[in-house]
């Protein structure tokens, strides 16, 4: 086990560099430059910006300097406002984390709720219910959904204000977040409690007269999870990273807009700057999910 | 189960728990404002700001020498006793300053204006506005001759009379920046911005930003060493940070915001008659340019690429681009100078209609009967409903940034375009990739629009010399057989109008200039812009200049 994850990780700073390298030159390849403006910027203060910020040299040797400051910790400033990257990209991260975080806990405890509930009534009315509520959530765009919340919510009951400035109210971002991991992982548990339900050391233990509640939660519902749980790995890094959409309708300052807005900008310091930490969310996130499957099912052998 | 279900209730306790908590946000305080104008601001540093939104801030937190009056958006002295006094050559201006503090209770001195102009100019400031400086004269080491007489007095020496320094003093890039702050935030001089990155820097306006959570609020607090304090009556500013028009005009419909600067274009006819729904004029023209350069004129003579650039300015039409798209009431533009600028000699600059701007289009069957006679004049041929010159098919693509309002605009060109018998292809770009393209001449017609910095014709006129940045008609840059060969005369005329003493002539070389590029017909004036906004009825004393300025500081809110 130490021995696999040693090599994991090992491989995990492969990726990170290789993604970061890729993403350098296909990123100084965009047209377009992190100071056009509207009304052009004076050939003397591009001169000096580029010198300022080391774009004036080749880029191999710029890629050189940015990974050598990343080594020592320096993630540099924004090409766009000036602003230290690091301080500012971590309170977006936090923002995004506790908002994500808590969409995927409500998504994944009512998903696993309602898959088992819809397993159990298979073809009945609670089923039916369930799979046709899914299927909505599946299908409808978070910024629709977005919208309809403050539609309800915000404007028609007033309930919550659309925007504060001192409390920002999180409770329909995370609903807006949470509604589509949620369907996914009814689904996913319905389908794989009904596969559950039809093996062979289900019928045993039943035979075995073991009672019907320990059936559905230790037998059935335990092995049930793993493609839950193969799921949640990488929709935790997601969903953690930041969704524009939901963050702009909700006036959410997190790391989904930074992202985008720092892609239209050409703002490269910060675009490397929060690839990497998504490269290094995501990856850790796999290695979790993979020690994750070798804790519920122990017939996974890494070796 | 039981933990579950314990676990969902709980869940649920949460969200009706955190939503209860939302209620009661203060939406009747009479001293708090709440703004919307924009997403994050890059710059709050007045030196390195150059959007419009970051000048609004600016103002409010700001104060320079000069600024507009709330009645009648004159220029009016803020940090000046008087309007200076000009020597007689109109190049050497004395300004007397009043006592003033900073917001930290430092005196503001005439030598901090000295300290702060000299820093947008130097080089390592790299500020997008530092141009503007260009009409003071230097000192042999490079510095501005610009000099603190005594505490209380600065003396200022032009490169030649200039009608609209005093304008220019009212900017934002003039304001006074705090010197010891500055340098504490940038000991190495590699970050000119940092030192108006967080809460607390020093200022000398109204209000001073005392919070900011990114991408999402701003609130800023009555200065109270501010020298009109007096007459400041709300004690904070809110700001919404988002761009997000359909949020935004939310939140102002429930009463989360006083104030918004923009609407939701679906939401505009329904607008129109409510009374806190506000039109302003600006002072800048939305335009197409064609790249005068483009291979689209390779194989015409001069006259014929004038007369297909003269049709399908034509059949344009502005009147439904500015019914259907700009829907705010806009003028549609006969000149490429908008309305209402000052002409530097005492009135205003006279509107000349190169064309009737009401009356252009393809609806209208006169105008276009003149753009096909123009064209077959010329020579081309309208085969079958097809424009040809010699034998070839003319099409024309269209380059825009991806803009509902732009794309809409484009398509009633596509559709007025085909009168003439000409296929205009509509490309949207990235907003980066269009920038690029257009300034480097890779495009043949491309949407455009201009907003003055300053109230000055010459402000407008100067972005067409063959070295600026702005041409992006490619005007005398390397010209091509077809486009205008004599545009180094331009270039002199504008140099001419800077340098000129005597302001009525100087009227006169801007009315030749603006011909002389309106003959080109490189550009097609669309509309003169105008700026919306929305404030509640209980709000008052909040103004605006037509640079798009909002002046915050002496509003009034009453309670509902």
């Amino acid at each position: 086990m130490t021995k696999y994850i040693i090599k994991r990780i090992l491989l995990a700073i492969m990726s990170i560099i290789i993604v970061s390298a890729i993403t350098f030159f296909v990123m100084e390849l965009i047209p377009g430059g992190p100071f056009n403006k509207e009304k052009a910027t004076s050939p003397q203060a591009q001169a000096a910006l580029e010198a300022r910020y080391n774009l004036d040299k080749p880029v191999g040797q710029q890629y050189l300097i940015y990974m050598g400051n990343i080594a020592h910790g320096d993630w540099g400033v924004s090409l766009k406002n000036g602003r230290e990257i690091w301080p500012d990209m971590i309170s977006r991260f936090k923002i995004s984390a506790k908002l994500g975080f808590s969409a995927i806990v409500v998504a994944t405890i009512i998903g696993v709720i309602l898959g088992s509930i819809a397993a159990l009534t298979r073809n009945k009315l609670p089923d039916r219910i369930i799979v046709f509520f899914t299927t909505l959530g599946t299908a409808m765009p978070s910024f629709v959904l977005a919208t309809l919340l403050m539609l309800v919510f915000c404007l028609k009951l007033q309930w919550i204000p659309v925007w504060n400035s001192y409390n920002p109210n999180y409770v329909l971002p995370i609903i807006a977040l949470s509604v589509y991991p949620m369907a996914y992982i009814t689904r996913l548990t319905k389908t794989s409690m009904l596969d559950a339900l039809n093996q062979d050391y289900i019928r045993t233990a039943k035979a075995k007269g073991v009672s019907k509640a320990k059936v559905i939660f230790v037998h059935a519902l335990r092995n049930a999870l793993i493609p839950v749980v193969t799921y949640l790995g990488p929709e935790v890094a997601y969903i953690l990273t930041g969704s524009m959409v939901v963050e702009n309708i909700f006036t959410i300052g997190g790391l989904g807009t930074a992202f985008v807005t720092s892609i239209v900008n050409r703002d490269y310091t910060t675009i490397m700057a929060v690839t990497l930490f998504l490269a290094i969310l995501m990856v850790v996130a796999n290695l979790l999910t993979d020690i994750a499957y070798k804790l519920i099912d122990p017939r996974i052998n890494f070796n | 189960m039981k933990k579950r279900i314990l676990a969902l209730a709980l869940c649920c306790a949460m969200v009706f728990g955190l939503a209860a908590c939302g209620k009661g946000n203060g939406k009747d305080a009479t001293s708090v404002l709440k703004i919307n104008l924009a997403s994050e601001p890059a710059y709050l540093d007045p030196a390195l700001n150059s959007a419009v939104d970051g000048g609004c801030l600016a103002v409010n937190s700001f104060a320079g020498l000069y600024t507009y009056s709330k009645d009648n958006q004159e220029l009016i002295p803020q940090l000046a006793k008087a309007m200076p006094t000009v020597s007689e050559d109109g190049k050497v201006y004395t300004v007397d300053l009043i006592e003033s503090k900073w917001s930290n209770g430092e005196e503001l001195t005439a030598k901090d204006f000295v300290y702060s102009w000299n820093r947008v100019v130097a080089e390592e400031t790299a500020a997008d506005y530092a141009y503007l400086f260009d009409i003071i004269d230097r000192n042999e080491d490079g510095t501005l001759k610009v000099e603190a007489t005594n505490d209380y007095q600065l003396q200022i020496t032009l490169t030649s009379p200039c009608p609209y320094f005093n304008d220019l003093m009212a900017f934002p890039t003039f304001f006074p920046v705090y010197q010891a702050g500055v340098e504490a935030a940038d000991p190495d001089g590699k970050n000119p911005g940092a030192w108006a990155q967080e809460p607390g820097f020093v200022c000398n306006g109204a209000y001073t930003l005392t919070d900011w959570q990114h991408e999402s609020s701003m609130t800023y607090t009555k200065n109270p060493n501010y020298y009109d304090a007096d007459n400041v009556k709300i004690e904070t500013l809110n700001f919404m940070l988002s761009a997000d028009a359909t949020a935004t005009y939310a939140a102002y419909q429930s009463g989360d915001l006083d104030f918004i600067d923009d609407v939701p274009t679906d939401e505009i006819p329904n607008l129109k008659d409510n009374p806190e729904f506000y039109i302003e004029d600006n002072l800048g023209t939305y335009y197409a340019a064609f790249n005068v350069n483009a291979d689209l004129f390779k194989n015409m003579t001069a006259d014929q690429a004038v007369a297909l650039r003269k049709a399908i300015s034509l059949v344009i039409s502005r009147n439904d681009i500015v019914e259907k798209v700009g829907q705010t009431g806009q003028v549609p533009a006969s000149s490429f100078v908008p309305e209402g600028m000052a002409d530097g000699n005492g009135s205003t600059y006279e509107i000349k209609e190169y064309y009737k701007a009401a009356e252009t289009g393809s609806s209208n069957a006169d105008a276009v009967a003149e753009a096909t006679k123009t064209l077959t004049d010329a020579g081309f041929t309208l085969d079958g409903g097809v424009l040809k010159l010699n034998g070839e098919v003319i099409t024309v693509p269209y380059v825009l940034n991806d803009n509902p309002g732009h794309k809409a605009a484009a398509e009633i060109m596509q559709q007025d375009l085909k009168a003439i018998g000409i296929d205009m292809s509509i490309e949207t770009q990235d907003w980066q990739v269009f920038l690029d393209n257009r300034k480097a001449g890779k495009y043949t017609f491309a949407r455009e629009g201009w907003l003055a910095d300053y109230n000055d014709p010459v402000n407008m006129l100067e972005i067409f010399t063959s070295d600026s940045g702005n041409n992006d008609p490619q005007l005398g840059k390397e010209p091509i057989a077809s486009a205008p060969q004599n545009w180094s005369e331009y270039d002199a005329l504008i140099n001419e109008i800077r340098t000129t003493t005597d302001f009525a002539k100087r009227v006169e070389l801007m009315h030749q200039a603006e011909d002389m590029l309106m003959d080109t017909y490189a550009v097609v004036p669309i509309y003169y812009y105008n700026d919306i906004y929305m404030q509640k009825a209980n709000v008052t004393g909040v103004y605006t200049t037509v640079y798009g300025m909002k002046y915050f500081m002496y509003a009034e809110k009453a309670a509902q």
